[in-house]
């Protein structure tokens, strides 16, 4: 298939002509070198691969599916593993996510609920409370404009709630317009949300 | 390219097999928030010990990590987690085998606030198909206003007989609290408001054919 006239061909012809002439015994010490090292079992792991290597492209590829979307759920599983976890706002709800929501009955249907806060010095805000774990990272708060108030949306089942803003993660301030929870469990103020059936 | 494949595919699997313990349990991912490891492997364990008595164990999380974000001491933690648990088994003893884990967890709440035990073990029988979640967050909350448990219990049965729901139920307590804000009483704003909740519900015969049907 390859024509001698082809220039490339030519070219390494000539280079390799250069060559010195191999030894005999050189030759016999690297096939002996080979075979030992084709004797010696191979670890468990260079096993593994070799055998993942010699699999079809089918058994490849379903391989590869489940990897993936085990990685994918790894990462998503803040808003698709756990439905309580993802009825926290902030985040997207994948159709999964909201399917579940859709099916549940009306008096346990978590319901978007608006939260804002005028906290003019605050670099940064979140709300923590019941309904996404008490983790400042889950929903952040927007600021309206420049040096308008904080807000956010978080999704809370029917029913009452305490919560509280993170400011600049570190302290924890209850929301001035809301009643204050009663509870002498902790040192620190709390508000209370009630949220209707929808 | 069949080597980038390969190797795609090998790092995929490794990352696969790493993330695998986060699907054992969401809550127990959750936990990790808790810094201190003594602190961790007690709540770890209580939760544990915990579903095993079949007490519903979101709530019992949900208040370690309001601790952690309070930035409470073990101790207090530990505190907090025993007395919720206690509370919830007597809500869910109260409310039935068939309550749900919010139902219970508001019960709780409920027990917390002083609401005698048997007032909720009233509001369930007048509901005993459905959740009564938001009735016994609205009594907790009235009783946390100044009115008496008793006072407040009778409210919400009264009405809840009357087939109210829970979202007038809802209304009826943001109308008290901007009532009280206001300077009214709360023993007062609560009947003023309850009467306006119930001159909109339907007469106790209708009601009662309605429940009959």
């Amino acid at each position: 298939m390859i024509e001698e006239s082809d220039e490339l061909i030519v070219r390494a012809a000539r280079a390799l002509s250069g060559m010195p002439p191999t030894k005999a015994g050189a030759v016999a010490r690297v096939l002996m070198a080979v075979r030992a090292n084709q004797a010696r079992p191979l670890p468990f792991w260079k096993r593994a691969m070799r055998r993942f290597d010699e699999t079809s492209v089918s058994a490849k590829a379903a391989g590869l599916l489940m990897a993936a979307s085990l990685v994918i759920g790894f990462f998503a599983r803040g808003t698709v593993g756990n439905a309580r976890d993802s009825f926290a706002g902030g985040s997207e709800l994948s159709g999964p996510a909201l399917q579940s929501i859709a099916n549940m009955p009306a008096e346990s249907r978590p319901v978007p609920v608006a939260v804002a806060v005028e906290l003019a010095n605050a670099k940064t805000v979140a709300v923590v409370g019941d309904f996404n774990g008490w983790d400042p990272s889950v929903t952040p708060m927007q600021r309206v404009g420049k040096d308008g108030p904080w807000s956010a949306t978080v999704l809370a089942k029917p029913g009452r709630h305490t919560y509280a803003f993170m400011v600049d993660g570190a302290t924890l301030v209850a929301d001035p317009r809301a009643p204050r929870a009663k509870s002498s469990d902790f040192d620190g103020d709390a508000s209370v949300m009630m949220v209707r059936t929808p | 390219m069949s080597n980038f494949i390969r190797w795609t595919a090998r790092l995929l699997g490794v990352a696969a097999i790493a993330s695998a313990p986060q699907f054992v349990g969401a809550q127990e991912a959750r936990l990790l928030a808790i810094r201190d490891d003594a602190t961790r492997d007690f709540v770890r364990q209580f939760v544990e010990a915990a579903r095993v008595r079949g007490t519903p164990t979101e709530p019992l999380v949900s208040r370690a990590l309001e601790g952690v974000a309070f930035k409470a001491d073990r101790k207090r933690i530990e505190q907090a987690m025993a007395a919720l648990e206690k509370r919830l088994r007597r809500s869910r003893d109260l409310l039935g085998a068939k309550a749900t884990a919010d139902e219970v967890a508001a019960g709780a709440d409920a027990l917390a606030a002083d609401v005698p035990a048997g007032m909720i073990q009233e509001m369930k029988k007048l509901a005993p198909q459905r959740q009564i979640t938001v009735e016994l967050g609205v009594l907790t909350e009235l009783v946390a206003k100044g009115i008496s448990p008793k006072v407040a219990a009778e409210r919400i049965k009264e009405l809840m007989a009357r087939g109210a729901t829970g979202a007038q139920l809802t209304e009826l307590n943001a109308a008290v609290q901007q009532d009280v804000a206001l300077g009214i009483k709360p023993v007062a704003a609560l009947e003023l408001r309850g009467r306006g909740v119930m001159s909109l519900l339907p007469p106790p015969a209708s009601v009662n054919s309605a429940q009959r049907r």
